[in-house]
């Protein structure tokens, strides 16, 4: 017992020594935010049988820029100062970022600019606001922008989600490949991953389509969130094709001298503008702008500065009204 | 060293009659036959028997209490030594293994999270590309690479962060020639440019930071679990049992041999029973130093940088989400101002947090800075998202890139720059203090063991010289 003092020290430290149990260290986690997923899209509604070309009449005469009349939306527009132009901002002639000014211009910019000349009387007082393939057809009803103006097929689908203007261009569908493809239309890609953007009509056609032959393999979609990222795949091989509207792949063309177009015009897709269905007298209106620039040359005058390499003007597709 | 005395090898002891203690002074070995029927036994047991015998007579108990000592004493040498050995290593793991990739980790995450930030910030320049952000850009990428170099030097190529080394390695070169292409086709104003920057965007924020982050989770429990391990738990456990088995032996022949001696004190053992508490002293004072250090190491440390680590990656992925909403020009309703608001509520915890763990450091005042830029940050990216909002794009891309508002997001990564260097500073001083005397111990501790053994052989062998 001489030692138990001694010993009762030793105990304790050791109890010291061993710690009762390891170090526990508690070192923050570090929990980053999730990075945000890619956007889905909900299927477009079942089509009703219709003519998508067919617009709301214009009235006769526009009202004058600066003074639209009382209670309509153009004046809502007017009182807000700036048009909210949706499009996108890849698609070279038509609305696209130029690199060297980052200003968005193409063809279907100048006929916002057009809306808003009618609008204000001043081209520019438009903000664009670029839009996925996926939401173009909404962004309008939701109230996000004011009209879509994107190479935009009007589809009876699409009717039922949005109103459309007159038609103001005649896309087909057809196929860019590289140079050295041996393909001539989709039907010579058996089994190849053919690109379309996410959303877009384009999409559903690869989706659809059916080889002539039974024993062809079918083509395989690859989706990507724009038409400029398809080219991207396209140059790194990821893809054999690109499906889509002559207009966006003769944007696409442009930019790489080892790609051409090939494949008959296998749908017609007419473009139209993309309007809230709350507000037909804006859709009405912007009908109006545009029966306008049909008939004093604008159309061309605009086809010409942007569509010129393709080809002197043709005639502007005729307004097809149905009331 | 002593030999302890070993029993003759006299052919049978057989237990004495069970008649009585037998005094110290009349105790002989009395022969008695064995039962005929017995002799033929095993080796084994005839020595298990032997063994059993000795306990019926004073020298041979002497003799199986020294033994007992010996065995005790050369086992507590070997595991003080094995204890201060593991502890010395696993510190030293902690030190030159855990804790530097967790930095490379970070290295490469943030160095990622910068690429894209920027990359998308010449982007939103327009026209020719500054070269300060070009520049910007290939250090991001060298950093990254260098860091991802010496990260694959600290793992095994399998397991889960080799692999993530790989991919990182693998993601890395595709990312840059998709940023070099995008550049190229910037150059000859091709929108299809803008697309290639949208896929290296995109493959950094998919696969390359989560990678990244993967390899910052593994390198953090490394280091979670160094700390545990570099107070060799296990070991010291079996260590101090010992310890405390071995005294209690002393004591308990120390009291058989003062009663078969009839004197107090062996002087020996009594000094066997000092080394061995000194060995026990010194053992819990340089793991008590030890543990105060790594929780030093751990408060000053490794938690601070952490936590600075964290906040300097989302204030890179804010600057980043600032830049791509403005290139997707969604008007603000896009994914990445959501993900802003997501890390800035985050950002203001974690310097909350780190001002918590900085506090009286020397770090204390850069996270101080670092908070207020982040609120004078917060501010201009207010006013930038106003400016976009109400169709001023171009203003709005103007104030995000423009000088103000890139010297303010500069202050606020670079006063967490020197917090983390300042921090790093702490951790490496603190570490080299807890490793220190660890290495002296695995010397020391089996010197002292095999003192105490030599002590209790001298007291024992004293007393067993009295019955030759």
């Amino acid at each position: 017992m001489r030692r138990s003092p001694a010993l009762a020290v030793t105990l304790t430290a050791l109890l010291a020594l061993t710690g009762c149990g390891s170090a526990a260290v508690s070192l923050p986690e570090i929990s980053l935010p999730q990075a945000p997923p890619a956007a889905t899209q909900a299927p477009a509604p079942a089509a009703a049988s219709c003519n998508p070309k067919a617009s709301l009449r214009p009235p006769d005469e526009l009202p004058e820029p600066g003074k639209m009349p009382a209670g309509s939306y153009m004046r809502t527009i007017q009182d807000k100062g700036q048009l909210v132009v949706g499009t996108g901002q890849d698609t070279l002639l038509f609305s696209s970022r130029n690199p060297l000014t980052g200003a968005v211009e193409g063809f279907d910019v100048d006929l916002a600019r057009l809306v808003a000349q009618a609008i204000f009387g001043d081209p520019d007082k438009i903000d664009i606001r670029v839009l996925g393939y996926a939401d173009r057809v909404t962004a309008p009803q939701q109230g996000r922008v004011d009209l879509v103006a994107g190479t935009m097929t009007a589809t009876c689908a699409r009717w039922t989600q949005a109103d459309f203007s007159s038609v103001y261009y005649q896309a087909a569908k057809r196929v860019l490949v590289s140079t050295n493809s041996g393909a001539q239309s989709l039907a010579g890609l058996a089994g190849a991953k053919v690109c379309a953007a996410q959303g877009s009509t384009s999409l559903q056609t690869i989706a659809a389509y059916k080889m002539p032959s039974v024993t062809a393999l079918p083509l395989e979609a690859v989706a990507r969130p724009t038409f400029g990222e398809c080219l991207v795949a396209l140059q790194r091989n990821e893809v054999a094709a690109i499906s889509g509207d002559d207009a966006v792949l003769a944007g696409l063309a442009a930019q790489d001298p080892y790609t051409k177009v090939i494949g008959p015009r296998l749908s017609e897709e007419p473009y139209a503008i993309a309007l809230s269905k709350k507000h037909p007298e804006f859709t009405r209106f912007v009908n109006a702008v545009l029966a306008k620039a049909r008939a004093d040359g604008t159309w061309q005058r605009t086809w010409t500065r942007w569509l010129g390499d393709l080809g002197p003007a043709p005639q502007p597709p005729a307004a097809e009204y149905k009331d | 060293m002593t030999a302890p005395p070993r029993p003759a090898p006299a052919p049978v002891r057989p237990a004495p009659p069970a008649t009585g203690v037998p005094g110290p002074r009349h105790a002989a070995a009395v022969a008695e036959p064995l039962p005929p029927g017995k002799v033929r036994r095993s080796r084994a047991a005839s020595r298990l028997r032997r063994l059993g015998a000795q306990r019926g007579t004073t020298p041979g108990r002497l003799r199986l209490l020294l033994a007992g000592l010996l065995a005790l004493g050369l086992l507590t040498g070997t595991a003080a030594a094995v204890t201060a050995a593991s502890a010395a290593s696993a510190t030293d793991r902690l030190r030159d293994n855990a804790q530097p990739l967790l930095l490379e980790a970070e290295t490469v995450f943030s160095a990622l999270a910068d690429a894209d930030a920027t990359a998308a910030q010449a982007f939103l320049t327009g026209g020719l590309e500054p070269a300060d952000l070009t520049q910007r850009f290939d250090d991001d990428l060298e950093r990254a690479a260098t860091a991802l170099t010496s990260a694959a030097r600290r793992t095994p190529a399998e397991g889960g962060a080799g692999v993530a080394i790989q991919t990182l390695n693998g993601g890395l070169s595709r990312y840059a020639a998709l940023v070099a292409t995008a550049r190229a086709n910037n150059r000859q104003g091709l929108p299809v440019g803008a697309s290639f920057l949208a896929t290296a965007s995109q493959l950094n924020r998919d696969q390359l930071q989560p990678g990244a982050e993967q390899l910052l989770r593994l390198a953090q429990r490394e280091v979670a679990d160094g700390y545990g391990d570099a107070t060799a738990p296990g070991w010291s456990r079996v260590l101090t049992v010992l310890i405390v088995v071995l005294l209690a032996a002393l004591v308990a022949v120390q009291v058989q041999v003062s009663r078969i001696s009839r004197r107090t004190f062996n002087v020996p053992l009594v000094a066997a029973t000092g080394v061995t508490l000194l060995l026990a002293a010194t053992m819990a004072f340089v793991f008590t130093l030890q543990r105060d250090h790594l929780a030093g190491t751990a408060a000053d440390g490794s938690r601070p940088i952490a936590l600075l680590a964290e906040a300097r990656l989302l204030a890179l992925r804010e600057r980043g989400d600032e830049a791509l909403t403005l290139v997707s020009r969604s008007g603000g309703t896009g994914q990445y101002e959501t993900d802003f608001d997501t890390a800035a509520t985050r950002m203001r915890e974690v310097l909350g947090d780190a001002a918590a763990a900085t506090r009286g450091t020397s770090a204390a005042q850069m996270v101080e800075t670092a908070r207020d830029r982040h609120t004078a940050y917060a501010t201009a990216h207010a006013q930038v998202r106003k400016l976009d909002q109400d169709g001023s794009y171009d203003e709005a891309v103007n104030l995000a890139v423009g000088k103000g508002t890139t010297s303010t997001f500069s202050a606020v990564t670079g006063s967490l720059d020197s917090a983390l260097t300042d921090r790093r500073e702490a951790f490496a001083d603190q570490i080299g203090s807890a490793g220190r005397g660890l290495g002296v111990l695995t010397v020391f501790a089996p010197l002292l063991a095999l003192a105490l053994c030599v002590l209790a052989g001298l007291g024992i062998r004293a007393r067993l010289e009295e019955y030759r």
